[in-house]
């Protein structure tokens, strides 16, 4: 008789990431992109950027979950227990975001510059840095997995979101989209530097923390996720992207077809910070490992 | 008044029957179980020919984190301690799934029911038991201790953890006598006194989710002089915390 490994071993959650899960994981990039583009297009006051943002919101992260979910049609219950779930805090903050920005995109074009559209602005930046932030602290709650029990993971997720939607921006600045070209490149760089350090971080913490954790990180750096973290995370999400800004500005010439590569090496990127995330959250053993199982 | 239970892992002989009598209670297929059996053979090389088998199911948490993340109220906590699932509430987000540091949560889903004969159609009694016990696709499931048997013992006056009637299917048709059922807040309860007595443990008790399902016999727990995760960490070794 075997034993159930997952019981001695550390064992790898599933649901998240594996079958429908995968549209779990698109679901939190979306949102994370969704969010982020918001909140920069909102500094640039950009109306075509935030209806973009509005559209990946309610039609690309709704449309995620809407898939991911075991019973969609009951989708309306998650609304109802915010005092203890992220989830239902999620949602919230989802729903409002909708609500309150498509309200001010119609403000925004029929009654420009009145209060209403500046309250309305307020209320949804708001909404977009809970959505930005909320999948962070969804992940967080789950103790046995000491790779996402982490406080740095919101703040790493709000960053991400915010370097998606600088990278948005320079294409929608490309497009005469209303947005400083050179302010959103520059937004850009010191978004990859921070979250570079972010990352270095967050992964030094958890190897810190617990055996499990240091197996997470070990397995994302050298185990079966390290092609999507050295490729996607540090190669297309942070190498490229600085080289196409350290070209850009050495050569003093903006090529669209480069930065629009940067762009969606970028977002390859963020898909892969998630992705590896999901893919390495690895539960603690429950019971004692025998001494003939190695780790 | 709190249902919990003991597990005396000196007395399990690893015959499985609390695992089939679980499936026959809640007609479950092959694939989906509330109630898994864990075997370890601490030694390899002979010297010690000792098995040792946990019996392992959800530990009904008083400080539940299932409950806790449920988004829509479906997993909840009953007066008598007992985390349920309310099926018609539950929306399929898996939180709960994920959640549990015991990995006791299932996600019941077609592809996986494909009945006991997999390919040749499900038995009559399987048939019937989709009549009798319907259990959602796209929800999550676990072990809820029997509580339609609780409940409807109590009902007629009975004790559960005494009168089989009213206990949980695993309890009654364990034969060794390894697994216990009865009031936690119950000083004189056999369970109580198996833990006083005998010094339960709770799984991961780093958690602090306070679980309901203690595990006796600290000989044998003691027995794995293994690394725990929580040592690793620094904390006392499993076997000196109680």
């Amino acid at each position: 008789m075997e034993a159930h490994e997952w019981m001695v071993r550390s064992t790898y959650q599933t649901e998240w990431i594996t079958q429908r899960g995968i549209f779990l994981w698109l679901a939190m990039y979306t949102g994370g992109l969704g969010g982020g583009f918001y909140l920069v297009s909102l500094y640039f006051n950009s109306f075509i950027g935030m209806l973009i943002s509005l559209l990946i919101v309610a039609g690309l992260k709704g449309g995620f979950h809407f898939a991911y979910l075991g019973k969609p049609l009951r989708f309306w219950r998650i609304l109802f227990r915010p005092k203890t779930s992220w989830l239902t805090r999620g949602f919230i903050f989802v729903v409002l975001f909708v609500g309150f920005a498509a309200i001010q995109l119609i403000l925004s074009h029929w009654l420009p510059g009145t209060a209403w559209e500046i309250l309305l602005k307020i209320l949804a930046g708001l909404m977009a840095i809970g959505i930005i932030v909320y999948t962070g602290f969804v992940l967080n709650t789950v103790k046995a997995v000491s790779l996402w029990n982490s406080p740095l993971l919101p703040l790493l997720f709000a960053m991400c979101g915010l370097l998606g939607g600088f990278g948005l921006s320079t294409v929608i600045a490309l497009y005469g989209g209303h947005v400083d070209l050179q302010a959103a490149e520059t937004g850009s760089s010191w978004l990859l530097v921070i979250n570079s350090l972010l990352i270095a971080v967050y992964l030094w913490r958890t190897v810190q923390k617990d055996e499990t954790g240091k197996k997470s990180v070990m397995d994302q750096m050298r185990g079966r996720v390290a092609p999507a973290f050295w490729i996607g995370v540090i190669g297309l999400g942070i190498v490229a992207p600085l080289a196409v800004t350290l070209f850009s500005f050495l050569s003093g010439e903006v090529i669209p077809a480069v930065l629009i590569a940067g762009v969606i090496c970028e977002m390859i990127g963020g898909l892969s910070v998630r992705y590896c995330l999901l893919k390495v959250g690895i539960y603690k053993p429950l019971f004692p490992r025998p001494s003939y199982l190695k780790p | 008044m709190k249902w919990g239970m003991v597990v005396d892992l000196s007395k399990c002989v690893r015959c499985y029957g609390c695992v089939v009598a679980c499936r026959i209670e809640h007609f479950w297929s092959i694939s989906h179980d509330w109630l898994r059996l864990m075997a370890v053979e601490p030694d390899r090389n002979g010297t010690s020919p000792v098995v040792s088998t946990y019996p392992v199911r959800c530990n009904q948490c008083q400080e539940a984190p299932c409950v806790k993340v449920c988004p829509t109220g479906a997993t909840y906590k009953r007066e008598d301690g007992i985390v349920a699932v309310d099926q018609d509430k539950c929306v399929g987000c898996r939180y709960c799934v994920v959640v549990c540091p015991y990995q006791n949560r299932v996600f019941l889903t077609k592809n996986k029911d494909k009945g006991f004969f997999s390919g040749k159609g499900l038995t009559g009694f399987e048939r019937a038991g989709k009549r009798l016990y319907p259990h959602q696709y796209g929800t999550t499931g676990k072990c809820n201790s029997c509580m339609e048997r609780i409940d409807a013992g109590q009902a007629k006056g009975l004790k559960p953890g005494v009168d089989r009637e009213a206990t949980p299917a695993c309890v009654n048709t364990c034969q060794a006598r390894a697994l216990t059922f009865g009031d936690l807040d119950c000083f004189e309860s056999q369970v109580s006194k198996l833990i006083r007595e005998r010094g339960g443990l709770q799984l991961h008790p780093e958690y602090v989710s306070n679980p309901s399902v203690y595990y006796v016999d600290r000989q044998r727990i003691g027995m794995f002089e293994f690394r725990t995760e929580a040592e690793a960490d620094g904390e006392r070794p499993l076997s000196e915390r109680t």
